[in-house]
């Protein structure tokens, strides 16, 4: 057994070289990534971890500055890489709260090609600025994840169970509870877009609130607490708490508990992530699922710039570069649990993910190309 | 006089009632102060209350405002339930001091937030508002209300603080004011009016005009001016009033009220000590005669000449006074010795003696000097006057138209006079009045008929003094009636005791003095008086002078007529002496001529007295008149009076004056021939009828 799993391994590597050294003269890249999350915060630790271990599959180093949710530190950190006399061939950076538009600028001026990730350009510096490549002739694009479709995904997973556990309250209505992450950043104002589309489309449902808690658990927990108390001064029957994140649903849940309910009896939750502790939830039946897959864009962000630098350009589809994500339920939680819970993203075949030749720019990050993309675990296999 | 009471009233008003000075600065101060006061409070309360309720207004709109805008601000986290937000942004009104309590409901009506101000105040007025919830994806809803409780304590405290600021401030101000009214007050009132008190004060004291000096333009300028101005009138005014009062308007000479101030300055200004000063004391005789012959005005031109001749007689330095009717002096304030004093008093006679002509006819002026000299220094100075009167009473009564040194004599005899006269009433209350009687003997029968009452005054210290000294005064004090009701009274008296010693034939004769012959009431007060005593008028004899009938002829005749009806008998006394009228005898009801003593004391010695005697009994006789010798004191005389036809006799040879008693017992002595007495009595009774 173990002889075969050596041979079969050998055989993968070899594999993996000649199909990498195929298309091009492989160069070792130099990548810099401005970790705007903090040391610990698992969605960006996770991106950062995804990121290095493409890299060591596809020949790119990959160097990891944490700003520490700082946005001041992120500048100094960007402009301090933009301003090396070593320059990196890559600076990937997240736009969250437009605070890397300074850097794009410098990064422009330097010759030092960017490319943003998550959070690209909005509003008023997306008009000044206009499309990747125009103006800005370093920025070579960016890949974010289709959250609105999340959103959506998420909110009618709980409707449907609400519908089929007949949870309306005394007005007949399904009434649900949206927690927000916040307002103004682009990836939360997706998913709930992504709530408001699904509960527009289902006339017997209403959004009590759409209540916002800072991406935290204590305040989701918090502001759950208050819902709950107001609805049922108000004779409402909570049919399903909507979180924009896995904390968040965590904090839901808590208060949930505490309010006497019995998550998954009473009330569905939902969240997204895919993070641990949600996915352990799902395990419990106490949390309905959890949507996401994004922080694999780190590791998908390094197949598009290894393709680009190999010549097979993403913008030949597009310089935007979409994901979409994918739920985590009790139906499918066994095949990527254990990745996650591990983050043996080294697991990963990411040169199976690179564009084939001629068709530059059209990629396959569906949560089922990845479960393919995973050797069999001994457990599974058995 | 009654002008003089007039203008010493006020000012002998002044010292007995002074009155309380109200200065008029403390009355307007009393009258505005108060007023200031109260308008000021008042004005400051009312200010202060508007401005309270402006404020209370205010904090109310405040509040309002506090509440919609908390409402604002709440909307969002109460929406979104961050209900520790809703707490934050109301804990945040509780730094307004005035907040007392807050709280946020929820669209329920569940309290999501409530905060409590530490102090818990009174006077809570509340504020509630809805809060209204909407975004872009919604229309407004209401998330619920917030309700503001809050204060006015603060707002009353501070009122109530202002109050007693403006109230001190009022206070301070209106000491200010007072102490700002005082000073002007005391500068453009209390000053001119002291200045014009005191010049009124100065000027009260000589009568002199002393200008106020108030130079200021207001008010009290132009009083003060106007002030100064009736001083210059006034003072004109005083002075001519005090001309008028010190000198004669008739002939412009100094009069009486000068002489004490000349004397006075004579005493203070005399030159040498041991110079003497002159007082001639002058009074023009008979003066009533010229009046009385020439008229009034005629009897005032007389006595301008008159003062015209004493100015132009003297020196400059002598001083000429007229104090009155016919009085005039002049004084020398310096002399060299008593008979320069009487040279020059001689000189002023002989000025005076000049003759004068009045209505065309020459009239010489007469006029008596009393002269009075005394040193400079002496200090009886003042005492001029009254002893220059004394010397020329004594020239008017010895010698008029002549000059009379004041001497020791003449000073000696004026203080006896004058302390018999200043004596006569005590003499009369304490009976110091002696009626003495002296018998009227018949010369054939020696027999007593009569006695004449004679009056004595036993003075305590300067013993009995005779009718001759003391009768003047006592006409001169006006105590003649009294005195004569006084002897007639005892008369009564001892006719009565006559009567009862067995004498009742024995008749009084009592003397009437001048006055008494004109006093109608006489008659009857003698029938009162005989009645009282039960005695008979006819045992009254009446002895009057010759003078006193001719004075007041008619008035005489009727009450000697009147006395004779009711039985008494009427005696013309010291006949021979006057003017002896024999007219007279025919002309009145006469019973009796009694022959002055003068006449007797020389017989039978001298052939001319008996002479004048014979003839005067021979008319008595003719006329049927009883005689009667006075002054008897030998027995040749009474012998020779019988001789030649006279009756009756009195003197000395008989009996002198003695008290009743006495004569009571002399008469005792005596042998009573009641019944030739009364044959040989000349029949009296016929000639009453």
């Amino acid at each position: 057994m173990t002889r075969f799993l050596r041979i079969w391994l050998a055989a993968g590597m070899a594999c993996g070289v000649f199909a990498s050294a195929g298309p091009s003269l492989a160069k070792p890249l130099d990548i810099v990534f401005v970790n705007p999350g903090k040391t610990g915060e698992v969605f960006w630790d996770m991106v950062a971890q995804t990121m290095q271990a493409a890299g060591r599959k596809l020949d790119a180093h990959v160097e990891v500055l944490t700003s520490e949710r700082n946005y001041r530190t992120m500048q100094e950190l960007g402009l301090g890489v933009v301003a090396r006399h070593d320059k990196p061939d890559f600076l990937i950076l997240s736009n969250e709260e437009s605070a890397a538009v300074p850097i794009l600028e410098a990064a422009e001026a330097a010759g030092v090609k960017t490319l943003l990730l998550s959070n690209t350009l909005i509003g008023e510096d997306a008009v000044r600025l206009g499309p990747p490549r125009q103006k800005l002739k370093t920025w070579l694009g960016d890949i974010t994840t289709d959250l609105q479709t999340a959103g959506a995904r998420m909110a009618n997973a709980l409707i449907r169970t609400a519908r089929d556990e007949k949870w309306q309250s005394p007005d007949g209505k399904i009434h649900l509870l949206g927690i927000g992450g916040d307002e103004i950043t682009p990836a939360s104002i997706a998913r709930n877009a992504g709530l408001k589309l699904a509960v527009d489309a289902a006339p017997d449902v209403v959004v009590d609130r759409l209540l916002f808690a800072n991406w935290t658990q204590s305040e989701a927990e918090q502001v759950t607490t208050n819902y709950l108390g107001w609805a049922s001064r108000k004779q409402i029957r909570p049919a399903g708490i909507w979180a924009g994140n896995d904390p968040m649903a965590l904090g839901a849940l808590r208060a949930v508990v505490a309010a006497g309910l019995a998550p998954g009896r009473d009330i569905q939750l939902v969240g997204l992530n895919w993070s641990e502790d949600a996915l352990r939830e799902i395990r419990a039946g106490r949390l309905l699922l959890t949507d996401g897959g994004h922080f694999l864009l780190g590791g998908w962000s390094i197949v598009l710039l290894r393709d680009y630098a190999d010549g097979c350009d993403f913008a030949a589809a597009s310089p935007h570069v979409e994901v979409k994500t994918s739920a985590i339920t009790r139906q499918n939680l066994g095949s990527v649990g254990d990745l996650i819970k591990t983050r043996a993203f080294d697991r990963i075949d990411f040169a199976r993910f690179r564009a084939r030749a001629g068709r530059c720019g059209h990629y396959d990050f569906s949560l089922d190309a990845l479960i393919s993309s995973l050797p069999v675990p001994e457990g599974a296999a058995d | 006089m009654r002008k003089d009471e007039a203008m010493s009233d006020p000012e002998s008003n002044e010292p007995a009632t002074p009155p309380r000075l109200r200065p008029v600065v403390r009355a307007m101060i009393w009258a505005t102060v108060p007023v200031l006061l109260l308008v000021q409070l008042l004005a400051s309360a009312g200010v202060e209350a508007s401005s309270f309720w402006s404020q209370i207004r205010q904090l109310d709109a405040r509040m309002v405002r506090v509440a919609e805008s908390r409402a604002e601000l709440i909307a969002e986290p109460l929406w979104k339930m961050r209900y520790d937000q809703v707490t934050g942004v109301l804990n945040e009104i509780m730094h307004d001091e005035t907040i007392a309590a807050a709280a946020v409901y929820d669209d329920t009506g569940a309290v999501i937030a409530r905060v409590v101000a530490r102090s818990e105040s009174p006077s809570i007025a509340e504020v509630s508002r809805p809060i209204h919830y909407s975004n872009g994806n919604m229309a407004a809803v209401q998330a619920g209300r917030i309700a503001i409780a809050y204060s006015h304590a603060a707002l009353y405290a501070d009122a109530g603080s202002r109050l007693v600021l403006l109230l001190v401030v009022g206070l301070l101000a209106t000491f200010a004011t007072l102490i700002a009214m005082r000073i002007s007050a005391n500068i453009f009132i209390g000053r001119p009016l002291a200045v014009m008190m005191s010049a009124i004060q100065r000027s009260k004291q000589d009568g002199r005009a002393y200008p106020a000096e108030v130079t200021s333009s207001n008010e009290f300028g132009q009083l003060a001016r106007a002030f100064n101005a009736m001083q210059y009138t006034t003072s004109g005014a005083l002075d001519r009033l005090g001309h008028m009062a010190a000198h004669d308007p008739l002939t412009g000479l100094p009069n009486r009220r000068s002489l004490t101030e000349r004397l006075a300055v004579a005493s203070r200004d005399g030159g040498r000590p041991d110079a003497l000063v002159a007082f001639c004391f002058i009074d023009l005789d008979d003066f009533k005669g010229i009046n009385d012959t020439f008229g009034h005005e005629a009897g005032d031109e007389f006595l301008v000449q008159i003062s015209q001749r004493l100015r132009t007689s003297v020196e400059a330095e002598d001083w000429v006074a007229r104090l009155g009717g016919d009085e005039f002096v002049v004084i020398r304030p310096e002399v060299s010795n008593e008979a320069s004093a009487h040279a020059f008093a001689q000189q002023v006679l002989a000025a005076i003696s000049e003759p004068i002509r009045l209505h065309d006819k020459q009239v010489v002026p007469r006029a008596s000097i009393g002269l009075a000299v005394r040193r400079a220094d002496d200090p009886e100075l003042s005492h001029l006057p009254t002893l220059a009167d004394i010397a020329l009473y004594h020239a008017k009564s010895k010698a008029p138209g002549t000059v009379a040194v004041l001497d020791e004599a003449l000073q000696r005899d004026y203080r006896r006079r004058r302390d018999l006269e200043l004596a006569i009433p005590a003499g009369f209350a304490e009976g110091q009045f002696e009626v003495w009687y002296q018998s009227q003997v018949d010369l054939e029968s020696h027999e007593v008929v009569g006695l004449e009452a004679l009056i004595r005054w036993r003075h305590p210290d300067h013993g009995v003094i005779g009718p001759a000294e003391f009768l003047p005064l006592i006409e001169r004090s006006g105590n003649n009636a009294r005195l004569t009701r006084y002897v007639l009274t005892d008369a009564c008296w001892a006719l009565q005791r006559l009567a009862a010693a067995g004498r009742p034939q024995i008749r009084i004769a009592i003397n009437l003095p001048p006055s008494e012959l004109a006093d109608h009431s006489l008659a009857a007060e003698l029938r009162a008086t005989c009645a009282r005593f039960d005695v008979p008028a006819s045992l009254l004899e009446l002895e009057i002078t010759e003078g006193s009938l001719i004075n007041n002829i008619a008035s005489a005749s009727a009450t000697l007529h009147r006395l004779r009806r009711l039985g008494a008998t009427i005696a013309l006394d010291d006949f021979g002496t006057g003017y002896s009228s024999l007219a007279h005898l025919r002309r009145f009801p006469l019973d009796k001529v009694k022959i002055d003593k003068a006449f007797i004391s020389e017989i039978p010695g001298s052939a001319e007295d008996k002479a004048i005697v014979g003839v005067i009994a021979s008319l008595a006789g003719t006329l049927g008149l009883t005689l009667v010798a006075e002054g008897i004191e030998r027995a040749e005389q009474a012998t020779a009076m019988r001789e030649m036809g006279v009756r009756f006799g009195q003197g000395y040879f008989y009996q002198r004056p003695q008290p009743l008693d006495a004569v009571l017992q002399w008469l005792e002595r005596r042998p009573v021939a009641e019944s030739r007495i009364l044959a040989d009595s000349p029949p009296i009774a016929p000639e009453f009828a």
